[in-house]
């Protein structure tokens, strides 16, 4: 051991210029956002929570054709279809998403020709038990109810890309 | 001295202790969220913002969360030394605050041989790591415990010198006197760390590796013991351990405010800074220490095992022996030794 | 035999084969919609148009005779190219006028996935439109209960059409109007009249007639396809079985040109939702009159109870239309080591003894021979209900060249011109005695066809009956050395391979009428049998699949698996051996039938010799070899079968040959359970109805 290095070492320069470049960091901008509080950018192809969407007079876009079921490589959709009651159209009566099995990988929305299943901008819908976390038709609706306008926006700003 | 005497002796002591544990313990809660936000802050992070206002009651959340908890116990345990483990380390950790003068005459007991004290109790400290890791019957658990005693007592030798150079210089074993021994009109370049700089080096480092702080925490090394001594426990015996670990620290924050900072003194030897109450300074030099722990645990990454013995045995303790010969040899040969 | 070169591949086929088949052996994959190979040539749909050498446009290739081709200047053989610029522009500008007026909208189509157009548009076609001006609309037709129409995706290949017109012989279906005005319909709205009219949408090559019970139910990428055996009648079709998690979705032919080429009857098809309803899922009980739910402990405890004080003598089995050869195998072992010779399973009460030989109670000339009959005489059967594909081979013979039938029995529409000849017996034996002029016909014919119904046998005077028909086949010269003219039509599929195994009534023992009479027996195994009621004052076990009559009137219920859920063997009218494959398991704690009927004789401490399917077939085999024949007919000797039948004798009753069962839709419990099958019976009898008025 060289005498400098001692020396140097008795004299803490590394834990000086060590402390130093520490504090400079710890007056600098936080990288972090506050959370819960403000919310980080998402852009227009976000994929979070999923939902059905409806037409503007009401109607549910889904037709049932089973695409998104078919496509989905985690197999977290689950859909029965038959004709509806009233008009006897084509009409999922059980479509289900398993958001634990799901991927998020947005083949569903790449896959379905009515734009009814879409990932929406919501990726807060944490819950307290599993079973929550099974989605059924009732539950997905009503997030395509909520999360609309945005979700109308989002494709509209990604529509000349696709 | 009568019967009632000695009662009202035994309850204004208990009541001293109690009123110093629960300042002591507030004023941990607030060092565990100053050391994440540290932490925090160096990373670029917020560190805990979301309970309290700024996070200010993220500690008694975790107090809370811990106590509600429960307890689990492995089935392989040592139950009543699995149980018993924790509450010796936190215990150990807390006794050593009764001989710590906080300001002038300050101190539960000021007994003589406060340094010997302090040095006995958080010898002890080490029981409650074997016993807890012994009794987890778990890998881990043991591997963890034995490095944290071979660990601690490897840089109790050099701390140990590191205090004998103080001592020297000092004259006495009662922390008080140590303190006073240090009030001249040099102000804060009368107080040992500055004549004695490459022993409070020693001392602040070898408090790290005493304390299983980073870059020395190699006992509960996350990435390879899963946690060391500490992986078995949940809820209220790990809160003690932790608990225990935190008043280790802040008890060598305090130690090295008393013997190398000055205890209570102000830094500046004239009104009106002498008029600050000691508490206050007293406070401030330790809080000073644990940022630069805190400011360690961030800058630092953590030794390998051999490296850390390596540091103690072969580097610190010829260092602190050495020292402890010049700084006699110089007192001597100056004639400023005390008593002489 | 023809040379020709296709892509440079030089074949040699047949001089009438046609240039798509032609096409076809050279390995040259031709497109089509039109064409199939067991309906007439349209050629109107123009997408296996290919480039002849010398020929001034693309020809279509379904509708060109290779005879008509002409070799080239030097001789060469003449040139077909399938894979041409030519031929691919063809095909394009084929493709993009189908889609003119195709909707676009597959994501709601039921064909979608399995859609031959689908496919087509993506192998050949191009792929974007130029098309700008609007679709046209057609409305939807009501065509029956079975196939729902989407008329707007029709490409009016006509498959539909002439498939009634030729193969079912009911000509319901027709197009109108020309050109883009073109329509398929039933002219008035009616049902389809056919009982193969499932079958249209299985040819449809596009998603314009679907099954309708199936509607948007299922995609085909999700269906686990079984190859299986159909129960519902005696042929024992090929069927495929599809399984969507443990529901079966659908059932669709499978190809086998020994039996049912490649159709199936609309009851086997559409049978499926009577898998699902009705089922027996867990055994029951009946305590103080009342069925309750119960263990199979205490299902079994309740019958060992009953079995084991019970004199054997009074102790009886019987087994119903649908059980498959292993269940009944283990029930006559079972019944034999109890001492009971009370065994029958002559549901229908047919008079037939297995001593006669097998060849007694077999269709003896097999359903493809039917091709080679030159006459046949139908005793007291309809084969258009009892056995619908049997009746299509009938009429495909018809087709082939003019052919002399004969009907004694009901009279009714056959799909093919007959002569009626009576309804009772008395015709019979007119005819045996050469009163009636049909008998210088059978007699004229090189290859007579006698076929006698269940129905028939069933009379009292079934024997009889049996013992005429097979003196008059003698007498016409039907039964022959070269020719197996004699046939007996069964219409349940369990019966001849229980008369297989001999289930009948041992030495004195009680036959079916005798069992099944008030107070006759104490216990009476019941395995599958709904038809008939046990009387009153015996200890019924019922064994069944549906909570039909036999569940009703039991007192302890085992539930058991129906043909879809188990490996069973069923053996045909012909005494073809086949097998079904399990395509998924029976509901709750249902079981297969030959396991329950193993665990019940260990609790009756005459445990059965075997622990697995595997060790039964062991024990079946070594006991009745031919059953290890499978898909085959074991070949039986008619001619000392026909003497021995003809030297029965017996007198033959007067009255006048019944139908072998009242309604066609809802002959065993499966189909009674069936919503769609009973639709089906009410539109046929709205249908009768009408035509009474």
């Amino acid at each position: 051991m060289k005498l400098d290095q001692v020396a140097r070492g008795l004299l803490l320069r590394e834990f000086v210029s060590g402390f130093i470049l520490a504090m400079k960091y710890f007056f600098k901008p936080k990288a972090t956002i506050n959370y819960p509080f403000e919310m980080g950018h998402r852009g227009p192809r976000f994929r979070g929570e999923h939902a059905l969407r409806r037409y503007p007079n009401g109607e549910e876009r889904c037709i049932a054709c089973k695409l998104c079921e078919a496509i989905c490589p985690a197999q977290a959709i689950t859909i029965e279809a038959g004709p509806r009651r009233n008009d006897g159209t084509r009409r999922t009566t059980r479509y289900d998403i398993d958001m634990v099995k799901c991927i998020y990988c947005g083949m569903c929305q790449e896959a379905c020709p009515v734009d009814a299943i879409v990932e929406g901008p919501n990726s807060e819908f944490s819950v307290e038990t599993r079973e929550e976390l099974l989605y059924d038709k009732q539950k997905l609706l009503d997030n395509g109810d909520r999360w609309e306008r945005e979700i109308a926006r989002n494709i509209a700003i990604d529509a000349p890309y696709r | 001295m009568t019967f009632w005497e000695t009662v009202g002796l035994v309850a204004l002591t208990a009541l001293k202790s109690l009123v110093l544990l629960s300042a002591l313990l507030v004023f941990i809660a607030y060092a565990l969220l100053a050391d994440r936000k540290i932490w925090a802050a160096v990373q670029l992070r917020r560190g805990p913002n979301v309970v309290g206002p700024f996070g200010l009651f993220q500690s008694f959340a975790d107090l809370i969360k811990f106590v509600i908890k429960e307890p689990v116990i492995p089935a392989g345990a040592n139950k009543a030394i699995f149980l018993l483990a924790p509450m010796v380390f936190a215990t150990l950790a807390l006794a050593s605050w009764a001989v710590i003068p906080l300001a002038d005459g300050w101190a539960i007991a000021d007994i003589n041989v406060g340094i010997t004290y302090i040095f006995a109790i958080s010898s002890l400290g080490v029981y409650g790591v074997i016993m807890g890791g012994w009794a987890s019957n778990s890998k881990y658990a043991f591997l963890g415990a034995l490095r944290s005693a071979a660990q601690m007592i490897s840089y109790e030798v050099s701390l140990g010198f590191v205090i004998i150079c103080v001592l020297l210089c000092a004259g006495s074993l009662n922390l008080s006197r140590i303190v006073m021994a240090q009030d001249t009109s040099l102000g804060l370049f009368g107080w040992y760390w500055f004549w004695l700089f490459p022993m409070f080096v020693v001392f602040f480092i070898s408090a790290l590796a005493e304390t299983n702080r980073p870059p020395f925490d190699l006992p509960e090394a996350e990435s390879e013991l899963v946690a060391g001594y500490m992986v078995e426990y949940s809820s209220t015996p790990y809160l003690l351990f932790m608990l225990g670990e935190y008043v280790a620290i802040m008890t060598m924050c305090a130690l090295g405010t008393v013997l190398f900072l000055g205890g209570w003194l102000s830094p500046i030897p004239f009104a009106p800074f002498t008029w600050v109450p000691g508490l206050i300074w007293f406070a401030l030099k330790a809080s000073f220490l644990f940022f630069m722990i805190a400011m360690v645990k961030a800058m630092v990454p953590r030794y390998r095992y051999d490296q850390l013995m390596r540091l103690g045995w072969k580097v610190f303790l010829p260092l602190s022996l050495v020292s402890v010969v010049v700084v006699a040899f110089v007192l001597k040969l100056t004639g400023l030794a005390p008593g002489a | 035999m023809t040379k020709l070169l296709v892509d440079g591949t030089e074949v040699d086929v047949p001089a009438d084969f046609t240039l798509l088949q032609a096409c076809e052996v050279a390995g040259a994959e031709i497109p089509r919609f039109c064409f199939h190979e067991r309906l007439s040539i349209a050629g109107n749909c123009r997408m296996c148009l290919v480039e002849l050498k010398g020929a001034p446009k693309p020809v279509a290739s379904c509708a060109y005779a290779v005879k008509d081709c002409r070799p080239g200047p030097n001789g060469e053989p003449p040139e077909v190219l399938t894979r041409s610029g030519l031929t691919k522009k063809a095909r394009e500008g084929v493709m993009e006028f189908l889609l003119i007026n195709h909707p676009l909208d597959c994501p709601i189509c039921d064909q979608g996935g399995h859609c031959d157009l689908q496919d087509q548009a993506m192998a050949y076609g191009v792929d974007s439109t130029r098309y700008k001006e609007n679709k046209r609309a057609v409305e939807e037709k009501y065509i029956g209960p079975l196939v729902r129409t989407a008329m707007n995706r029709c490409i009016h290949c006509t498959r539909c059409v002439r498939f009634l017109a030729e193969v079912a012989g009911v000509p319901d279906l027709g197009a109108i109007g020309r050109g883009e005005d073109m329509e398929i319909t039933s002219y008035l709205e009616n049902a389809m009249g056919s009982e193969l009219q499932g079958n249209v949408a299985d040819l449809c090559p596009v998603g314009a007639l679907v099954p309708k019970p199936q509607s948007y139910n299922n995609r085909p990428w999700e269906l686990t396809k079984t190859d299986s055996i159909d129960v519902m009648d005696a042929v024992g079709s090929a069927i495929r079985v599809d399984v969507r998690g443990r529901e079966v979705m659908q059932i669709s032919p499978r190809v086998n040109e020994e039996i049912n080429e490649e159709w199936i009857s609309d009851k086997t098809r559409q049978i499926v939702d009577g898998l699902r309803m009705q089922r027996l899922d867990r055994p029951f009980v009946r305590e103080n009159g009342r069925l309750r739910p119960a263990s199979w402990g205490e299902a079994f405890a309740a019958i060992a109870a009953k079995v084991k004080g019970a004199d054997p003598k009074k102790i009886g089995a019987v087994v119903g239309d649908l059980a498959g050869v292993e269940e009944i195998f283990a029930l006559k072992e079972l019944m034999g080591s109890l001492g009971t010779a009370n065994t029958d399973c002559r549901q229908g009460g047919e008079k037939i003894d297995p001593a006669w030989g097998r060849a007694a109670y077999t269709f003896n000339p097999t359903i493809p021979g039917i091709e080679e009959a030159d006459a046949i005489l139908l005793v007291g059967t309809n084969p258009r209900l009892e056995a619908s594909l049997l009746n299509v081979r009938i009429r495909k013979r018809w087709r082939m060249a003019p052919l002399a039938v004969g009907l004694i029995g009901e009279e009714v529409d056959l799909t093919y011109p007959h002569l009626y000849l009576g309804a009772g017996a008395e015709t019979l034996s007119e005819l045996a005695a050469g009163k009636h002029s049909f008998a210088e016909t059978l007699s004229k014919a090189e290859r007579p066809l006698v076929i006698v119904g269940s129905a028939a046998l069933s009379r009292a005077d079934g024997a009889a009956v049996l013992a005429a028909a097979a003196g008059l086949a003698k007498s016409v010269g039907a039964v022959k050395p070269e020719w197996n003219g004699f046939a007996v039509l069964h219409s349940a599929a369990a019966r001849v391979g229980a008369l297989d195994l001999g289930f009948v009534p041992g030495e004195g023992g009680l036959d079916f009428a005798g069992i099944t009479a008030p107070g006759a027996l104490d216990v009476v195994f019941n395995l599958g049998s709904d038809e008939v009621d046990v009387g009153a004052g015996a200890f019924v076990i019922y064994q069944g699949t549906h909570g039909d009559r036999g569940a009703m009137r039991a007192d302890v219920i085992l539930p058991g698996a129906a043909y879809t859920e188990k490996s069973a063997t069923y053996v045909n009218t012909e005494g073809r051996v086949q097998m079904t494959n399990r395509a998924g398991f029976p509901p709750g704690d249902a079981r297969e039938d030959w396991a329950i009927l193993r665990a019940l004789s260990d609790v009756l401490g005459h445990k059965l010799p075997f622990d697995s399917l595997g060790a039964l077939r062991r024990a079946l085999y070594a006991a009745h070899p031919h059953l290890a024949g499978i898909d085959a007919i074991e070949a039986a000797d008619v001619v000392k079968a026909v003497d021995a039948l003809a030297g029965l004798g017996g007198s033959l009753g007067k009255e006048a040959f019944g139908p072998a069962f009242a309604d066609f839709f809802m002959t065993n419990p499966i189909a009674r359970a069936s919503r769609v099958m009973a639709e089906c019976s009410s539109v046929a009898h709205g249908r009768t109805l009408q035509a009474a008025e």
